[in-house]
């Protein structure tokens, strides 16, 4: 694979890991939201598969079958099952506006961009430069973490959280180790299935799955 | 002999003679005397600015005329500028003020005719537009008013011409004494306006304090009050105390121009004041704040840290957004034509904010063509705000009204006064064919040229300007949409109300007045290249972009020099007019010149369509209001009035809305109750015991010795 | 100025004042077909125009000159961008009097005339369209000037001619993050500008829902032909821009006639499949809440934002 093909597809790819962060907080099906991580899982793997290509490892092939397998299809599955079961699918009031959402998520990006610039200048290539945008990944998780209501959202910001920290991961370090990578996995699966349970039981207890009912239980 | 010292001779004496003649003269003469006087004063200012912009200097110091300071005069480039933008405002206000303070005008008319009907919508912003709004003319017209008018012009004038720090504050002092008598001009009539002269003289002092304060530390820095010792001194300072000097001199300079926090006198005193003194307030006076900034930055300062621009910068761009925002919800003609200048001062703020970032690291051709485009939507915000200022007056004059949501159907009554607007509005909403559109055009050409250098950008420039960019854009839409909102509701359709329907065409001398400032606007709109040279040598007076020849003149269209753009509005201009006249004649021909024919328009069923079913300026800003909720905050309120009879049956049901100011209502009260707690305290130092007051002295005597004995 | 140069100006002009009706007759017929019925073939726009130049203009009582010049001013706006956007050549002598920037103002210019003319009637429609109209225009026009930025970044210029030239000279670009970003931001801005769905719908009538025609209810006549033919040219020459920008291939760079021959011809695909896509498109959604429309206007712009981001951070 020459420079440039490289290079444009590395982009392009990064590309689609930022859009499809976007359009998470741009839509309020959670249906569609789910769909979304598919996405980023499968563009989390190709960027694997891309790296692996390049530093010519097989290690790298592996990483990227188990991020295929669980983030594109084990843990969207999970999602799919709770939200069969819970029925309301919107977020529909989340804390701020789908509007506002938008434009602090522009400045999100242009403060990834600005403060992964000391990061990028220690060794400047063509994938670390892309590493703002693994960065603002980590942010639109987190902005999701914090302004969505609905459990499942908050499920939904994590894992964006995580195919952020992944990407960053991999931008950074050109591929990580396959032991850390399934070490990451693991808690990733766990900590879903938590919070599956943790929403299942919301929703026996308050009938809704709204995170701010959880405030009752200070009292 | 030197062009600008007669110019600058003129002035003064002009001014004199016109304050003398306007305090003797008869009544029936005397807005005849000031207005001509001050077109004189206008005129020797354009003289002199024309000669320094063609590259003339000119310097003076008189030792005597004022106690320990000499005054000191000089004139460069960057003064001609400004002094021919003045002039030419005071010469069209000059003019338009014979008109518009001679006998006439419409008195107070019957406020509540519009609104016959049980529901009864009223839209207030802020002030209260149905204060009756008697004939100007008779308050604008006092003896005062009259002998100060000249003053002011010639005080403002001079501002770009002093140089050195005492006389440079003893003018601007001047400025802002005389403006705020002719604020106060109408001051029996309304209670607003003391209210509005108050606000101006808080604000216009502290800006004084601020200015003063920065300039005398830069001076005893320096080690000289005069311009070019400062100038030569400023290098020695260190950064913290220049930053110190710079952001101070900003803060004032910044309040007299009207900057998002420190705008809040322009929404009060602009309406207030008489139309032309509202004209030459907001397109000459503003604009003087807009020079001080440029000239203790870039001059004086020798161009400074790129953080200081980037505050600037980001001043700029939040005074242009809450301007325009506030402009686009105003229901007042004038409240919203104030806002405008914030909005306009703000984009001059982020022109002049990315060329300091840009001079700071080293980019000449960007800084200069920023610095450019500021300078030039300076002069282009003059010519339409003057013009929009007399064409609110006008309707001011005719009907009573400024308040649009009862304006309408002048197109007809006052066809000149309208068309005029309309030229002005087309400039204002940066639209091409008018003149903003040419500024604004620079602007963002200085702004996208920001990333395409042969170096990658600072992160600093690359996470700003394209926010910029964004922040300019949102402005130009929001304009678009006031601009739209002012003249379509205020001047098309049919009068909303009785004092509309009987309007009149404005007298000869405000229709030349408009005309004039129409004329400034359409040449500025169709050859923006003349002021290429002009603004090169402006730019040459400027240590850290000199060298920057912004814009290369080439037979019609206007090229950016030492970067790629070229735009020719002439072309655009002749190429509509072609075009729109072909189609017309085209269709004509097929159609066979068919006349067409009067009808009733459609009322969606009902025949007969009262005034009352219009769109108004409220409801038209509907949408931005809902839009922009979060930053706006209207306040509404419903009052449901049932029958006695029983609570299900409505007798009326009333809605208000007001946008009330959001950064004075929140950051105003604190501060003022701070002072208001701070004045209360110091009552009881003052409790009016002359043993007491002497006390002080005697203290304050004894504490210089001892600081100077141990000092030195 | 030469005589090639001329004849290349006039072939774009012809081009676009031609093709616009048959674009929009090309679009309904789609939609037709799509949805079952059998339309009113391409044709239709051209014979409504005619049959609307034969009936009587009408001017609507309290109306002034604004009303009367609103559809020249549109049109002229539009037919200037016709002349000046390098549609069918790059080598047009008329390249440096407006860049991407001044034709967005032109078409703003358009738009305005339209909406002085909706309020010049007085009635609570004029108002309502002409309130609505006003506020989607000003709140798309961030993220046309950030798209605009983003394309004029690459090459430094923001002449529409050099944004051309340049991604015929460097086609690997257009799959770049800015470049594809930029597409994104830009169609909804067309889509908004234009008027079509899910911003406005053009079909409507209905008075709660539509927007452009709102403004233009009291017209009739050969105004009204005007109105329809400037608006069908709008739709062109947006559509034509957008072809242009993202996939230049096809244009002319010289002004030979047998290039401008076949530039007009792969323009003419280009445009005509364009509007075939927007117009399958438009089949599946609806008309969406006027105040979801910033909603959509803040995503586009988000997206112009990352264009231009990722114009000079990732390239």
């Amino acid at each position: 694979m020459s420079d440039g093909v490289f290079v444009q597809i590395l982009d392009l790819v990064c590309g689609g890991l930022l859009l499809s962060g976007v359009l998470m907080l741009w839509r309020r099906e959670l249906v569609a939201i789910v769909r979304l991580l598919v996405v980023q899982g499968v563009l989390l793997a190709a960027l694997a598969v891309l790296l692996g290509v390049r530093e010519q490892s097989v290690e790298l092939y592996l990483v990227a079958v188990g991020v295929l397998i669980l983030k594109a299809v084990v843990l969207p599955g999970v999602l799919h099952r709770v939200l069969r079961d819970s029925g309301d699918a919107r977020e529909a009031a989340p804390l701020v506006n789908v509007t506002s959402s938008l434009l602090a998520a522009a400045l999100l990006t242009l403060v990834a961009y600005a403060v992964s610039g000391p990061l990028v200048a220690l060794a400047p290539s063509a994938t670390t430069r892309a590493l703002p945008v693994g960065l603002a990944v980590v942010l639109l998780g987190f902005f999701v973490l914090v302004t969505r209501r609905h459990a499942l959202s908050q499920v939904v910001g994590f894992l964006l959280l995580d195919n952020g920290i992944a990407a960053t991961a991999f931008l950074a370090t050109s591929g990580v180790p396959l032991v850390v990578e399934l070490g990451g996995s693991l808690d990733l699966l766990l900590l879903v299935l938590v919070l599956q349970v943790l929403a299942a039981r919301m929703r026996l207890t308050f009938g809704r799955t709204d995170m701010d009912e959880l405030q009752e239980l200070r009292d | 002999m030197n062009l600008i010292s007669v110019g600058l001779a003129v002035v003064a004496a002009a001014a004199l003679v016109g304050a003398t003649a306007g305090a003797l003269a008869q009544a029936r003469t005397r807005p005849l005397v000031a207005g001509a006087a001050t077109a004189v004063v206008g005129l020797g200012g354009v003289l002199a600015g024309v000669a320094a912009l063609g590259g003339q200097t000119w310097s003076l110091t008189i030792a005597n005329l004022l106690p320990l300071a000499e005054t000191t005069f000089a004139v460069d480039a960057l003064s001609g500028a400004f002094l021919v933008l003045i002039g030419a405002v005071a010469i069209t206000a000059g003019i338009y003020s014979v008109g518009y303070t001679s006998p006439g005008g419409a008195h107070a008319t019957d406020e509540d005719d519009a609104a016959p009907g049980h529901d009864e919508v009223v839209a207030h912003d802020g002030v209260d537009a149905h204060d009756d709004v008697p004939g100007p003319a008779k308050a604008a017209a006092s003896r005062t008013a009259q002998a100060v008018l000249p003053l002011f012009a010639a005080a403002m004038l001079l501002v770009p011409a002093a140089a050195s720090v005492s006389t440079l504050l003893v003018l601007w002092e001047l400025m802002a004494l005389t403006s705020l008598v002719l604020v106060l001009a109408e001051h029996r009539l309304r209670r607003s306006v003391r209210d509005a002269g108050l606000w101006y003289a808080g604000m216009t002092h502290a800006g004084l304090v601020a200015i003063m304060l920065g300039l005398v530390v830069l001076a005893a820095g320096a080690g000289g009050e005069s311009f070019a010792a400062m100038r030569a001194g400023s290098a020695g300072l260190s950064p913290a105390t220049a930053s110190c000097v710079f952001l101070l001199v900003f803060l004032g300079f910044g309040s007299k121009a009207g900057m998002v926090p420190l705008h809040v006198w322009l929404p009060r005193a602009h309406p207030e004041a008489p139309s032309h003194v509202s004209a030459l307030m907001s397109a000459a006076m503003v604009t003087l704040g807009v020079y001080g900034i440029i000239r203790v930055g870039f001059d004086l300062l020798g161009g400074g840290d790129g953080w200081w621009w980037l505050v600037v910068l980001a001043v700029g761009a939040v005074s242009a957004l809450y301007g325009v925002l506030q402009a686009s919800v105003a229901a007042d003609l004038k409240r919203l034509l104030a806002y405008s200048t914030t909005e306009n001062v703000g984009l001059m703020l982020i022109g002049i904010g990315a060329a300091g970032v840009f001079a700071a690291e080293g980019n000449r051709v960007l800084a200069g063509l920023l610095l450019a485009a500021a300078v030039l939507h300076a002069v282009n915000h003059a010519a339409f705000k003057a013009l929009l200022f007399f064409g609110a007056g006008s309707v001011l004059r005719s009907t009573g009204l400024r308040d649009l949501d009862r304006l309408g159907g002048l197109v007809s009554r006052m066809p000149v006064t309208t068309a005029l607007f309309a030229v002005g509005a087309l400039g204002a909403a940066g639209l091409p064919a008018g003149n903003g559109f040419v500024s604004e055009w620079l602007l963002l050409q200085g702004l996208i040229h920001s990333v395409t250098g042969a170096t990658a950008p600072s992160v600093v420039v690359a996470l700003s300007m394209p926010l910029a960019v964004a922040v300019v854009a949102l402005t130009a839409g929001l304009g678009v949409a006031t601009f739209v909102k002012a003249f379509g509701v205020g001047f098309l359709a049919r009068p909303r109300s009785v004092a509309a329907t009987g309007a009149t065409e404005s007298p000869l001398s405000m229709r030349v007045g408009m005309g004039l400032a129409a004329a400034a606007c359409t040449v500025l709109a169709l050859a923006p290249a003349v002021a290429g040279a002009p603004l090169g040598r402006l730019l040459d007076v400027l240590p850290s972009v000199r060298g920057g020849a912004p814009l290369a003149r080439s037979d019609v269209s206007l090229r950016l020099a030492g970067i790629a753009g070229s735009m020719s509005p002439l072309l655009i201009v002749v190429g509509l007019l072609v075009a729109a006249l072909g189609a017309a004649a085209l269709v004509r021909r097929v159609t066979r010149g068919a006349p067409r024919r009067a009808t009733p328009v459609w009322g969606g069923g009902s025949t007969r369509l009262s005034p009352r079913m219009e769109y108004t300026a409220t409801s038209f800003a509907e949408p931005l209001t809902r839009v922009f909720d979060d930053v706006l905050r209207p306040e509404k309120d419903i009052d449901v009035t049932p029958f006695a009879e029983s609570e299900f049956l409505i007798a009326s049901i009333s809605y208000r809305q007001r946008v009330p100011d959001r950064v004075e209502a929140r950051l105003y009260p604190p501060l003022l109750a701070a002072v208001g707690r701070w004045g209360q305290w110091s009552r009881g130092i003052a409790n009016g015991s002359v043993h007491r007051y002497l006390a002080y002295g005697f203290i304050g005597l004894l504490v210089v010795l001892v600081v100077v004995g141990i000092t030195s | 100025m030469t005589a090639a140069g001329v004849v290349g100006v006039l072939v774009q002009l012809a081009v676009v004042v031609g093709g616009a009706p048959l674009l929009v007759g090309l679009m309904r017929q789609v939609r037709a077909v799509l949805e079952g019925r059998a339309g009113a073939g391409i044709g239709q726009p051209w014979r409504d125009l005619r049959k609307l130049l034969k009936k009587e203009a009408i001017r609507p009582e309290g109306t002034s000159w604004v009303f009367t010049s609103g559809p020249l001013v549109l049109f002229a706006s539009t037919l200037v961008i016709a002349a000046v956007a390098p549609f069918v050549s790059t080598a047009s002598p008329l390249d440096g009097v407006a860049d991407l920037f001044a034709m967005v103002s032109l078409l703003l210019l358009g738009t305005v005339a339209l909406t002085l003319a909706g309020l010049d009637t007085g009635t609570a429609f004029g108002g309502m369209g002409s309130s609505r109209e006003v506020t989607i225009a000003a709140l798309a026009e961030p993220t046309i000037l950030l798209a605009g930025f983003a394309l004029s970044a690459r090459v430094g210029s923001s002449n529409l001619a050099d944004i051309v030239a340049g991604t015929l000279a460097a086609p690997a670009q257009v799959l770049s993050p800015a470049t594809l970003l930029a597409a994104v931001a830009f169609a909804v801005v067309v889509i908004a500008e234009a008027g079509r769905l899910p911003v406005d719908n053009p079909a409507t009538h209905l008075e709660l829902t539509m927007i452009h025609e709102a403004m233009i209810l009291e017209y009739a006549g050969r105004d009204l032909a005007v109105v329809e033919l400037a608006s069908a040219m709008r739709l062109t020459v947006l559509l034509g821009l957008s072809v242009n920008l993202f996939v230049p291939w096809g244009v002319a760079t010289s002004s030979a006639p047998l290039a401008l021959l076949g530039a007009t011809a792969v323009f003419a695909l280009k445009v005509g499949l364009l509007g075939a896509v927007l117009a399958t498109f438009e089949v599946f959604i609806a008309k969406w809440r006027l105040f979801r429309v910033p909603e959509l206007l803040a995503g586009s712009f988000l997206f112009g934002l990352l264009a231009v981001s990722a114009s000079f951070f990732l390239a």
